[in-house]
């Protein structure tokens, strides 16, 4: 469903701007039918998907954006009750999404120009309680500092949301790492955690992936695995433990968008202006930080920086101009 | 004392049966062999995958009558759509022509001034002044604090499932009255209905009914569906034998006589089951946002997931104004409909002043904006001072509650959850059994034996035992603090209005607005999900508390004064047992509040069922989530069938204590 | 009033052998024998019995009151000649027609047409005024909504409430209500009239009001009047005839006097000792018959009268005193001697 409601003020100020704008060529939109663009419970997602909402409704297309699980898309998208998602993380969806685009029923639309980082984060006051980071072998002599009651003697690491799917447990037994992984259900409670430990400076080492505005907010940096290769994975021979896969850092990767295959004969030029997107880390962690810490409405936000972009979107979508 | 006999003759029985535990109890902890310990994985069946590749194929490629099942449900999805939109359109959104940035507006949606002063006018109406300055504060608060747009968003998703609810709840409800048949099995699918988590039917939802609002339509009208039904049945029972005589002396045909005679004379008693369809909705709205039903919802998630406590807290209350606003509303109008009132000369009949009113505002808001839409610049907001004061409880007490937290998860939580963990099965399923048996005699031990075993069978058995570690030490506290303070309210009759407003908005404030703030304090992890499980589970306690209090007669009392018992004396051979059955059936309700909530507080990270459910909707994972869904269940209808055993037998007791 | 027409005409309401029996497999009641059924195999088939082999017959115009304690099926009874309670098995009849094999639409038809109730606790619909409340057995049959209201009008200022059309049932004292419960009951002009212990739940005062008031309407409506009571002095001052009931039988049919003067066992005997004589033998009973016109006495009574009501004309007379009956002829003559042994409650002979 939209969840767009502070039209009023900005749509309408957009009304008056884009009443001059020229006749779109005759056969957009190929097809009347609503494109449903995923959404989910990150705000960067929900950023560009709103984004790709308007230009494709200003062009003449029905879209609406449709909350989804990030794990929990593939049925929704291999079903064509999802069409396009404008982000899949590298980091946590690679397998899912090769699985899912050798059904044939799921198009990979390119790379967004985005980064995605996900590692083992810490506030910047602990480089003085443990000295040595941000390398990694560091970790292992001050566990004691991280640990709390009930971890203790072992350090406390908050992992990503129990669904999210990652390895942290594998990364911590290959790497010896003496920690004990806490998983939270989602990633609301991971950051009240976080907030709670930065007011009071105390010990924290947690999950974090970017672009998202906790790094520009909060002060801190990644810790430095061995960096990641494909054979980390694969390998046991790989990295310094010589018996183990998973021994290296998470993969830092691009964030792609996807689609429904059986969109692409309902609305082509809708699927070109998808694949022409893109975007980069700066613009898109500006953009968030309006949404996520000024109380902007992502509709707003949206709507603000496209009319500013008018010459980016409209080549991307040329093929409807 | 005539009893005594009976009680003798059971004896050698009892005892008989006593022994055969103990040394059962003996045999499996010291010689027993393994499999008695831990159940044996050759025997778990793996029925998820059974039951999600069975939805899977209902869903995608059934057919009814040659139509593809999911066209059918994807075209009831399409008419709920419809109306939901309508209503949004009508209250919220207003007519638009153009897309993307060429939209505009063409007719503006109904402006808070009008829908606000539609509510007082009916509220006056129905409930004179009380209602109109409750009506009030909740319409400013809602304009002022800038919510009102996406309340309204809210109200017309409620609206729609309430509706919804209560013609279903009221359909079923009539015809389990008139089969008893009927009545048994409904009441078994609506006892199951209400237990098992709605994050575990969320999948299956989406599934047949596509992402949106209709799927969360669905399940929201599933979850406050129960109540309903349940009510009508007591309402149309409660209804007095000679009224429906004198129905049919008349001579009403059946139709007659349902729609003149009996549920108008129900009326009073169907409002009960209104007012929990209704709380029950708004209970909904931050998971029916999670899957695309917008509104208040999604203005809490969205506050929280930037850690904004403070306007996670304000769009909170604004879901318990909504709820406010709409219960006591249409308790008023139920009211007012069940005694019959007449127009005061010179009042006008209600809808030619909504009519002229709905006129006249929507000019003035078309003069003057601020009434349509109120400017953000005139928005008020606490959410600051909220923030503020969760950091100052931070960096203040946290060492305190840290001490207090390690204290509770290393010497109370921890041994108990490692204690049920390692109990073996078969000792557990023995003293459940035989418990049951105890209590409500060999049809309950066979009910509660077959739960267990399907927990059991499905491999559900560990996370079980964790929810259950969960829910018994969120219930105990939500006992040991709810019970005194309802014992000491019922005493209180001056904070009678007070207490259940704050009782109301406890049930209704999301859960997730205080089960951040609980994180900040006590870390991910057990001590805050059972805190949280506590607050929501702290209302029903109360209640039942005060109840149970208040039930016990008068002239008992009087008997105990003129009999010279000091206050302590009263309250211990008086009161207490007088109350104890309300009491266990508070026990019950808290159990079954708590077990609704093992979900969301899986949200900070539980290891138990309700963990297993949340990965299986995230995954979307059908099968496991449903079956897991069951488990819950299972373990919410052993409860609930001991403790109403156990509450039958205090009751029979008090009887005959009081006889003696 | 008028019990010569249960003789020359047919009984309005015919009740035969009727039974209502409760319990598991009520229903096989049919294939006992009659003869055969006894308290032994109501024990055996744990079947309790609510109304045990009644049989009785009412006439046009005939106030019949049906008395019993509690638990002695008297309600019961009364629900089965309605139907509101099958009975497991017997026959009423309705004005000739046998009500247990009439079709359900037919059933309804009779109610509509033939039957009126009061209840015990008035049954009014708390959402409707009193006006709703009156012509809800018309708005049922589907009058218009004018044609309705104008009889249910009429209906409320027979029982006197004229002015309270509007009010609400909460807003009435319970002889209110009950009066509402009445004009209802009335309101589609039945022929039978059943009263559920009408005025069991009111006040002394008011009861005997009510008694009053409907012995007013009876003597305008002439109604068939099947009366359901556990006051025996409510029963003797409105009964032209008293079923006593108790556990399911009938114990004794009878006009008052009857109960009273000739009581059939020994508990009818108890129930009636309390009630003084005076108040309802009638002089009929106690005058010793006369042939022509030659009684020498100066007062007369009327044959009909009761005793207790004539009881000052035996302080103005010292001798014996003369009977007429309605069409003026002496029949009769009561001495003083009898008469004050009535009036102290003794019995006659």
């Amino acid at each position: 469903m939209n969840l767009n409601l502070n039209y009023c003020a900005s749509l309408v100020a957009a009304s008056v701007l884009f009443t001059a704008t020229p006749s779109y060529a005759g056969n957009v939109p190929e097809s009347d039918d609503t494109i449903k663009i995923m959404t989910g419970d990150w705000t960067s997602i929900g950023l560009q998907g709103e984004m790709m909402q308007l230009i494709l409704q200003t062009v003449g297309y029905n879209a609406e954006l449709v909350v989804a699980d990030d794990s929990g898309r593939y049925p929704g998208f291999e079903n064509g009750d999802l069409h396009i998602s404008m982000e899949t993380w590298q980091t946590t969806q690679l397998q899912n999404l090769e699985k899912s685009v050798a059904t044939g029923k799921v198009l990979d639309m390119g790379e967004t120009g985005l980064a995605g980082v996900e590692d083992w984060w810490y506030p910047s006051y602990m480089k003085d309680r443990c000295p040595g980071l941000p390398n990694w072998e560091a970790l292992k002599g001050c566990a004691e500092v991280f640990a709390t009651a009930d971890t203790a003697p072992k350090g406390r690491y908050i992992g990503g949301p129990v669904s999210w799917g990652d390895h942290d447990e594998r990364m911590v037994a290959a790497l010896d790492l003496p920690f004990e992984v806490i998983h939270p259900g989602t990633d609301a409670a991971m950051f009240a955690e976080m907030k709670s430990a930065y007011e009071r400076e105390a010990p924290i080492v947690m999950w974090v992936w970017q672009p998202h505005w906790l790094t520009s907010v909060y002060d801190g940096e990644y810790v430095q695995f061995p960096k990641f290769e494909v054979d980390c994975f694969d390998d046991a021979a790989w990295g310094p433990n010589s018996a183990d896969t998973y021994d290296c850092g998470k993969p830092y990767g691009w964030i792609k968008k996807m689609a429904w295959a059986g969109g692409e004969d309902v609305w082509p030029c809708a699927y070109e202006i998808v694949r022409n997107y893109n975007m980069d880390n700066d613009t898109l962690a500006a953009l968030l930080k309006k949404v996520d810490l000024e109380g902007m409405s992502s509709t707003d936000v949206a709507t603000e920086w496209l009319m500013a972009n008018d010459d980016k979107w409209k080549e991307w979508a040329s093929c409807a101009m | 004392m005539k009893f005594r006999s009976d009680v003798v003759l059971l004896e050698p029985m009892r005892l008989l049966l006593w022994a055969f535990f103990f040394t059962f109890v003996f045999f499996v902890i010291n010689i027993g062999p393994d499999w008695m310990s831990s159940f044996p994985e050759a025997l778990i069946f793996p029925v998820a995958e059974k039951v999600g590749s069975g939805l899977n194929w209902f869903a995608r490629d059934a057919k009814i009558a040659g139509v593809p099942m999911q066209e059918i449900t994807r075209s009831v999805a399409s008419f709920f759509d419809l109306i939901i939109d309508a209503t949004v359109v009508v209250l919220s959104k207003g007519i638009f022509t153009g897309r993307g940035l060429n939209v505009s507006q063409l007719v503006p949606p109904l402006s808070w001034m009008s829908i606000g002063g539609c509510l007082a006018i009916v509220s006056y109406r129905f409930g004179g002044r009380n209602l109109i300055v409750i009506t009030s504060i909740a319409v400013l608060f809602l304009v002022l604090f800038g919510l009102w747009q996406n309340a309204m968003v809210t109200l017309a998703s409620v609206l729609v499932s309430v509706l919804l609810a209560m013609a279903i709840g009221l359909a079923l409800g009539i015809w389990s009255f008139k089969s008893q048949n009927v009545e048994n099995v409904t009441r078994g699918v609506m006892n199951v209905m209400q237990t098992v988590p709605i994050f575990s039917y969320l999948v299956p939802t989406l599934l047949l009914f596509g992402y949106g609002p209709s799927a969360a339509l669905v399940a929201t009208v599933i979850y406050a569906l129960p109540p309903m039904v349940h009510n009508t049945v007591l309402a149309l029972k409660s209804v007095p034998t000679e009224t429906t005589e004198c129905g049919v002396m008349i001579g009403c045909r059946p139709r007659q006589l349902l729609w003149q005679v009996q549920l108008p004379v129900a009326l009073g008693r169907l409002a009960v089951g209104m007012n929990q369809t209704i709380m029950m909705t708004l209970n909904m709205v931050i998971i029916a946002s999670m899957i695309g039903a917008g509104g208040l919802g999604f203005n809490v998630l969205q506050a929280l997931r930037k850690l904004d406590i403070g306007s996670g807290l304000e769009a909170g209350m604004g879901i318990v104004a909504l709820a406010i606003i709409l219960d006591r509303i249409s308790q008023a109008a139920a009211q007012r409909a069940a005694n019959g009132k007449h127009l005061e000369p010179g009042q006008r009949p209600l809808w030619q002043l909504l009519v002229v009113w709905l006129i006249f505002s929507s000019v003035i808001a078309f003069i003057f904006t601020p009434m349509q839409t109120w400017p953000d610049a005139w928005e008020i907001s606490t959410a600051s001072f909220w923030n503020a004061a969760v950091t100052w409880v931070n960096m203040n007490l946290f060492d305190i509650l840290e001490g207090a937290r390690n204290f509770a998860l290393l010497e109370i939580m921890r041994p108990f959850n490692r204690f049920l963990q390692s109990a073996p099965w078969s000792l557990v399923v023995a003293s459940v059994v035989a418990l049951a048996f105890y209590l409500g005699g060999f049809k309950l031990a066979v009910y509660c034996a077959l739960l267990m075993f399907f927990i059991l069978l499905t491999g559900y058995w560990a996370p079980a035992m964790a929810s259950v570690y969960l829910i018994t030490i969120s219930v105990l506290m939500a006992v040991m603090i709810g019970y005194p303070i309802g014992f000491w309210l019922s005493s209180q009759p001056q904070l009678k209005d007070t207490a259940n407003f704050i009782l109301d908005t406890m049930q209704t404030l999301p859960t997730l607005v205080y089960l951040l703030p609980a994180v900040m304090l006590f870390r991910i992890g057990d001590v805050s999900a059972v805190i949280a499980v506590i607050l929501y589970a702290l209302a029903p306690a109360v209640r039942y508390a005060m109840v149970g209090m208040s039930q016990v007669s008068p002239a008992l009392l009087e008997a105990a004064q003129i009999s010279g018992c000091t206050r302590w004396q009263t309250l211990k051979w008086i009161r207490f047992p007088a109350a104890l059955p309300t009491l266990l059936i508070g026990v019950n309700q808290t159990i079954m509040m708590a077990f609704s909530m093992l979900i969301i507080a899986a949200l900070v990270g539980t290891k138990d069922l309700g963990q297993e459910v949340l990965i299986a909707l995230n995954r979307s994972l059908v099968g496991e989530g449903l079956v897991a869904g069951f488990c819950v269940a299972c373990l919410a209808l052993i409860s609930d069938g001991l403790l109403k055993a156990a509450a039958s037998k205090a009751e029979v007791s008090t009887i005959r204590k009081m006889n003696s | 009033m008028s019990k010569n027409s249960i003789e020359n005409e047919r009984p309005v309401i015919s009740c035969l052998n009727v039974w209502k029996v409760f319990g598991a497999n009520a229903t096989d009641f049919e294939k006992e024998k009659l003869d055969n059924l006894n308290e032994n195999t109501l024990t055996a088939k744990k079947w309790t019995a609510a109304v045990c082999d009644v049989s009785f017959d009412i006439g046009r115009g005939e106030v019949f009151v049906i008395m019993g304690l509690s638990g002695s099926g008297k309600s019961t009874m009364v629900r089965c000649m309605s139907r509101l309670i099958e009975p497991t098995s017997g026959d009423v009849n309705i004005e000739g027609e046998n009500l247990l094999s009439v079709s359900d639409e037919k059933l309804i038809e009779i109610r509509r047409q033939k039957m009126g109730m009061v209840f015990q606790h008035f049954a009014l619909l708390p959402n409707r005024d009193v006006l709703g409340n009156v012509a809800f057995p018309l708005q049922v049959q589907g009058i218009s909504r004018k044609e309705r209201e104008v009889r249910a009008s009429e209906m409320i200022s027979l029982v006197g409430l004229e002015g309270r059309e509007n009010f609400f049932p909460a807003e009435l004292s319970g002889g209110q209500q009950q009066r509402v419960g009445i004009a209802r009951s009335l309101a589609s002009n039945p022929s039978i009239w059943f009263l559920d212990e009408p005025f069991s739940a009111l006040d002394p005062l008011i009861r005997s009001d009510l008694q009053d008031e409907l012995l007013r309407l009876q003597a305008q409506l002439n109604k068939t009047i099947v009366f359901i009571t556990h006051d025996l002095d409510e029963a003797i001052k409105i009964a032209d005839r008293i079923a006593i009931m108790d556990q399911g039988r009938i114990v004794q049919i009878g006009t008052p006097e009857d109960l009273i003067m000739r009581p059939a066992n020994e508990y009818v005997a108890r129930f009636t000792k309390g009630v003084p004589k005076s108040k309802v033998v009638k002089v009929s009973t106690i005058m010793k018959p006369v042939a022509g016109n030659h009684a020498k006495t100066s007062s007369f009574l009327n044959i009909n009268d009761r005793v207790a009501d004539v009881a000052d004309i035996l302080t103005k007379t010292q001798e014996a005193i003369g009977v007429r009956n309605d069409g003026g002829d002496i029949v009769g003559v009561v001495d003083r001697e009898t008469f004050i042994r009535i009036l102290a409650g003794a019995d006659i002979k």
